[in-house]
């Protein structure tokens, strides 16, 4: 008699959602919605009764003052969950209009006790739940208060076995509705306006008996409805999640598909490091990376890249082209202006696994960072730190670019700050050599391993990046004013 | 407005319209069934549209269809369904059986094509289809059940 009761968890089916939530709703659990007005409440509403309702465990849907019921049903047939199938058969809208107009919260826990009586849902919506408060002011005398109907309706619904869902428009975190206290679960939802662009998140506030994934997510809706992009997990070290995480690094190193590149860096780049190749405009970054995936698919190991940047029609980028169009590389092209990295995180590891690459090249940093939308870019670094944490988890090498204004006063690899997080660093360079500019590029960093110090001259040809022998004539160069070697 | 099946499903309501009438179809006769009809019509769509919204759709397909017979939309002045379809009854009961049928037969059209506009034919037919059927469909019966 010991055991402990095992709460079943519905799986939503929203992508994403079950993640946050910690693995499925609670049944029997007692939710609200909350968000501003235009946040997706009423659609995730909607996925979630469609994706779950079964003729065996049906869904009432109780539509109150705020969304007419037909505009409702005008609008959601456009998301792809929308099954015309289960409407009249596992999912029945029950309009309370009428009940709510009478002002009497007995009257209306009366009807939706009824309805409830009579169709034995698994899954009861009622939307919008501020419109029921907010038409209760002119109560008769004796009603009972919101408060009670809260409370008594969960207790019913709790009762008949009924998985709830309470959508309302409350946001204010300080003055938190008494309703609150008596949900099991509150998922609020938000829609940020910064500049020009518009980010939807997505919070689970609370959600008894079980651990959420803490934090804001971003969320998009399309025409397959909802889609939540759960923030990247950084592992700890107490041994959470850590086995699928932790890759065996092997001890093998990957050819840059640069002649003597490889020396310079001790024999290639060791597998699984993060490599960052910093360096002012032109001086060769994206070839360099398109290089390294080429020799990847040479190899015989598949690579991803996250493009910011170029056009297609350029030269170099016509190779990643070819090798996309032949199906050797995936591409994640994108230059809107409302991602959140998880968002990009999440195309980035799904594209990883379905092309089992072990190459991922990130051109460029800067691209990225004007990518992600403006309220991101406080958190940039942050981020960064989180998908190198997750890349690192997969196993893969990166390559990723840094775009770096050229200053002979000081030696920069990011702006930001990002150096330190990375495994290795190649910096590129301009020097003036007797009214030339010429291109040098130099090791600066490959961790745990030895690697060569000097500072190589380079060049571009059609055939790609040609390293020459090392600046031995000339010293000083990194000021960007070299002088000739005293002999 | 009409869509691709619409001129099917006309056909459907024109039918079923015939069959509810009889064979020798007197006024009386069309308007008690036209009657009956909007009787189920609104049994099926209040529940999920609300009286309210139901009411706006019939008013509106009213004053669509008295382009046609103004005679008809002249009921549009009540406030109660029920005073409504009352009212529309005596006025068909007044007219030729032909003209009383065409008349209620383009209703009912109008309403199905506003309610299509509003929700799409998938829907508007899922809802309504109880309604034309002659016996009760399967999954009626299981609900019933």
């Amino acid at each position: 008699m010991s055991e402990k009761v095992i709460i079943r968890r519905l799986v939503t089916g929203v992508p994403g959602l079950d993640a946050i939530l910690g693995g499925g709703l609670p049944e029997f659990s007692f939710n609200i919605i909350v968000g501003s007005p235009g946040s997706g409440k009423t659609t995730l509403a909607n996925q979630i009764m469609f994706g779950l309702a079964t003729r065996e465990k049906p869904a009432l849907f109780f539509t109150v003052f705020g969304e007419p019921p037909l505009k409702m049903l005008r609008y959601q047939q456009q998301f792809e969950y929308f099954n015309f199938d289960k409407i009249d058969d596992s999912i029945r809208f029950v309009d309370l209009s009428d009940d709510i107009a009478a002002g009497s919260f007995d009257r209306l826990l009366e009807r939706i006790t009824q309805e409830i009586r009579i169709s034995t849902p698994a899954l009861v919506f009622v939307d919008s739940f501020r419109s029921v408060m907010f038409e209760m002011h002119k109560r008769p005398a004796g009603d009972i208060t919101a408060q009670q109907f809260i409370s008594r309706l969960g207790i019913f619904l709790s009762g008949w076995q009924a998985t709830t869902f309470l959508i309302g428009e409350y946001s204010s975190e300080n003055d938190p509705h008494p309703v609150f206290t008596i949900a099991d679960g509150l998922l609020s939802l938000e829609q940020n306006v910064y500049r020009n662009s518009m980010v939807r998140k997505i919070q689970i506030l609370k959600m008894r008996g079980q651990a959420t994934r803490p934090g804001m997510h971003t969320f998009s809706i399309s025409a397959e409805g909802i889609e939540v992009f759960p923030v990247a997990l950084v592992l700890d070290d107490t041994g959470n999640a850590t086995k699928a995480a932790n890759p065996v690094r092997s001890n093998s190193r990957l050819a840059m598909g640069v002649p003597r590149l490889d020396d310079m860096l001790g024999g290639g780049l060791p597998s699984g490091y993060s490599l960052l190749v910093a360096g002012p405009s032109g001086s060769g970054k994206t070839i360099l990376a398109t290089a390294f995936l080429a020799e990847g698919v040479r190899l015989g190991e598949p690579g991803v890249i996250v493009a910011f940047e170029q056009t297609p029609s350029q030269s170099w980028i016509r190779t990643i082209d070819n090798l996309v169009r032949a199906g050797k590389i995936g591409l994640i092209n994108t230059r809107s202006l409302d991602l959140s990295i998880d968002q990009i995180v999440h195309r980035l590891t799904q594209m990883i696994r379905e092309m089992k690459a072990t190459r991922v090249v990130i051109d460029s940093l800067s691209g990225f960072e004007l990518a992600v939308a403006p309220s991101f870019r406080e958190d940039f670094r942050e981020s960064l730190f989180r998908m190198f944490a997750v890349l690192s988890g997969l196993g893969v090498t990166v390559l990723m670019t840094s775009e770096l204004e050229d200053r002979y006063v000081d030696l920069r690899f990011s702006p930001y700050g990002s150096a330190f997080l990375t495994d290795a660093i190649i910096v590129q360079r301009y020097i003036e050599v007797q009214s030339n500019l010429q291109r040098v590029m130099s090791v600066v960093k490959v961790r745990a391993s030895s690697h060569s110090t000097e500072i190589r001259r380079y060049e571009i040809t059609d055939d790609g990046i040609v390293i020459g022998d090392p600046v031995l004539d000339y010293e000083a160069i990194l000021g960007g004013q070299p002088i000739r070697t005293k002999k | 407005m009409p869509t691709t099946n619409s001129s099917l499903y006309r056909e459907t309501v024109r039918r079923m319209l015939a069959n509810r009438v009889g064979d020798s179809p007197d006024a009386k006769a069309i308007a008690k069934a036209t009657l009956s009809i909007w009787h189920q019509v609104f049994t099926r769509l209040k529940p999920l549209i609300g009286p309210r919204g139901t009411n706006v759709l019939f008013a509106r397909s009213l004053h669509l269809t008295g382009a046609a017979y103004p005679w008809l939309s002249m009921a549009v002045d009540h406030a109660d369904s029920k005073d409504l379809l009352a009212d529309i009854k005596t006025r068909l009961e007044d007219h030729a059986p032909d003209v009383a049928r065409a008349a209620s037969y383009a209703l009912l059209t109008n309403f199905i094509d506003l309610l299509t506009t509003l929700i799409g034919e998938s829907l508007t037919e899922r809802l309504l289809d109880p309604v034309w059927a002659p016996y009760p469909t399967s999954s009626q019966k299981e609900r019933v059940a």
